[in-house]
């Protein structure tokens, strides 16, 4: 490991012009009523005390994608039109976390070139949180809220700068040029106080282990029909097959394939865009047969998959980014279905 | 060989059909694609083959209605309800929660001049082939059901919620976060989440969504400050008299 660097936060603005060389950057910034990654122009937007964004960074690698044009029974390839690689400024621990299942997900059995092409061309400044948001539980699944692997650089606010640890030659090369001062071993602890003290904030926590095996066992529980048909988990509503938990769970990511064919009919492009198991069109096959017509059916198949029991693994399971709770207007929350498995 | 196609108006507001006038670029190549064998908005042809797709739009609310919806069917290979009026009666179902003659007497000095049945959905009346969902449909999917039904195969129509389509268009929910009363959760998706992208709440103009649950949906109006009365108004405003909406609207 190379050591670590300290950057004073008014160099944040010259950092940030020195990254837009090499690269596109996208970093959060504030919204009306959220937060967003955003493509930045000026260090002032970025807002490092963000609590989390509506919308995953899984937008930049896996949302909706031309795959291919076809012409006839030929086809194409789309080259990409990045003319930059890109990089994601203040990626928190849990999104990085999801970013590196992902990475398992797509080189399993297959590799998805798509995906892959997008992830090749990308880099990761990752950003200890500071800010704890009220529906966050990552440190319960030690997915954060410290971080150890899967970045390029790693930033640490400090109070007055930033503490940053290298975690690959990229981000080596990204701060080479600077004229960076060495962090010491006060800085050093200094951040393991911040990271304590990021801990004490954290409202919600859900145990992990075992769930897996008990959302597969327990397929008639009660904690089904109360989050799919009646209500009344914690004060939430019955579910609304709405898709908001999945689309924005940042480790979702089954999706759909269409071909878009143009007027002439025999050209075209060929789509994808990310799908849910949260619709009812999810399951369906040939002549309107469909395995999961039932709410109840559905909602249970996105908790055992947050929870490590579908085929995703745990891969697709759950990091604690709170997303899900935040997103779903019915208030179903996934750390009070695990409660309630648990039967505590 | 053109698709001879044929555009009917029922009780509407023509919005439908301005939405294939609307696609502009896509004309040209459209009409080399399908033969207009009727349509009064556009020509004083009449109507005398039959067709491989009938678009009609509007709801079914007199009865020389009746009798030409039937004429329709008979006639046409494909019957497209295009449209919300023609899928669910939509905003001119907006009186079937009256009675017949309060509609008519609010609104015309000599009822006994007046024809009038309750406004209803195309599908009370004949099969159709194909819905079309919105008020009006997105140009996108005008275009999808004509290409499917060129290509022979089924047409990729979204059933699912608005949310998906604004959450692929990386907005923030103006439900959650600012506790404003959108229908997207239970409205059928098609035409991209336009209004929540442009900061206005869905007001539901595709009509339910294949699953939807407008019971949550309406504790949900409830919890975040609305009326009983405006809950009411919500689901009745684009599809108040179907399965799904009917007991929230009633
Ligand atoms: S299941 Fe919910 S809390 Fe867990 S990673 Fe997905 S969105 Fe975040
Ligand atoms: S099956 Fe799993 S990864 Fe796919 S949409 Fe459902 S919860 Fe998400
Ligand atoms: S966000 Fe909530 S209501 Fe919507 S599908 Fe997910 S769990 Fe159901
Ligand atoms: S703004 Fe409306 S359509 Fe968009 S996600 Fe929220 S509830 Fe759904
Ligand atoms: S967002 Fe809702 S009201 Fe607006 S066009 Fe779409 S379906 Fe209609």
């Amino acid at each position: 490991m190379k050591p670590a660097k300290k950057l004073m936060k008014e160099e944040l603005g010259q950092f940030v012009d020195h990254l837009s060389k090499e690269y596109l950057v996208y970093g959060p910034v504030a919204r009306r009523s959220d937060f967003s990654f955003q493509e930045i122009d000026s260090a002032e937007d970025l807002r490092f005390d963000y609590t989390t964004t509506t919308i995953p960074p899984k937008k930049f690698f896996h949302h909706r994608q031309t795959l291919l044009r076809y012409s006839g029974e030929d086809y194409s390839e789309l080259e990409s039109t990045l003319e930059k690689r890109f990089l994601l400024l203040g990626v928190h621990s849990c999104d990085l976390n999801a970013i590196l299942r992902h990475d398992r997900l797509f080189t399993r059995q297959f590799h998805d070139p798509y995906y892959l092409k997008l992830r090749r061309n990308s880099a990761i400044v990752a950003l200890i949180c500071t800010h704890i948001g009220n529906s966050c539980f990552c440190a319960s699944l030690g997915t954060g809220p410290t971080i150890r692997e899967g970045f390029d650089l790693l930033l640490t606010d400090l109070g007055n700068e930033y503490l940053i640890e290298v975690g690959s030659s990229e981000g080596q090369r990204m701060i080479e040029e600077l004229n960076l001062q060495k962090a010491n071993s006060s800085d050093l602890e200094k951040k393991e106080e911040r990271v304590k003290l990021a801990l004490t904030q954290f409202v919600k926590s859900m145990k992990m282990d075992g769930l897996n095996q008990l959302a597969l066992k327990y397929l008639d529980h009660e904690v089904w029909s109360l989050i799919g048909e009646k209500g009344g988990l914690a004060g939430c509503f019955a579910c609304l097959s709405c898709g908001n938990c999945s689309l924005v769970c940042p480790t979702c990511y089954c999706f759909e394939v269409a071909d878009i064919p143009e007027l002439s009919l025999n050209q075209g492009v060929r789509i994808r865009e990310l799908d849910s198991c949260q619709l009812l069109e999810y399951a369906e096959v040939a002549l309107g047969g469909n395995f999961r017509r039932d709410r109840k059916a559905r909602v249970r198949q996105w908790m055992t998959c947050k929870f490590g029991g579908a085929g995703g693994g745990f891969d697709s399971s759950c990091v604690g980014c709170g997303r899900c709770i935040n997103a779903c207007p019915s208030h179903i929350d996934i750390t009070e279905v695990a409660k309630s498995l648990r039967g505590e | 060989m053109k698709l001879r196609c044929g555009f009917f108006k029922f009780t509407g507001c023509s919005g439908c059909q301005m939405e294939i006038l609307r696609l502009e670029d896509e004309l040209p190549p459209l009409l080399e694609m399908i033969e207009i064998a009727y349509w009064p908005m556009v020509t004083s042809k009449r109507w005398e083959e039959n067709l491989d797709i009938a678009f009609v739009e509007g709801s079914v609310s007199t009865p020389r209605e009746v009798k030409e919806i039937k004429e329709i069917r008979k006639r046409s290979r494909h019957l497209v309800a295009f449209g919300e009026c023609a899928i669910t009666g939509c905003i001119p179902s907006i009186r079937n929660f009256m009675t017949q003659s309060e509609a008519e007497e609010t609104v015309y000095e000599h009822t006994d001049w007046i024809e009038s049945i309750k406004p209803s959905e195309i599908s009370e009346y004949v099969r159709t082939d194909i819905s079309l969902p919105g008020c009006p449909p997105h140009r996108n999917t005008i275009l999808e059901v004509i290409k499917a039904v060129a290509l022979q195969r089924k047409p990729h129509l979204k059933h699912h919620s608005v949310c998906v389509e604004c959450k692929l268009k990386d907005n923030n929910c103006l439900l959650t976060t600012e506790k404003r009363p959108c229908m997207g959760p239970v409205t059928n998706a098609g035409c991209g989440a336009i209004c929540p992208s442009l900061n206005r709440e869905c007001e539901g103009c595709y009509g339910p969504m294949s699953a939807a649950n407008a019971s949550s949906q309406s504790q949900i109006l409830a919890e975040i400050g609305l009326s009983m009365d405006d809950v009411k108004r919500k689901f009745r405003k684009y599809a108040g008299t179907t399965d799904e909406y009917r007991k929230e609207a009633a």
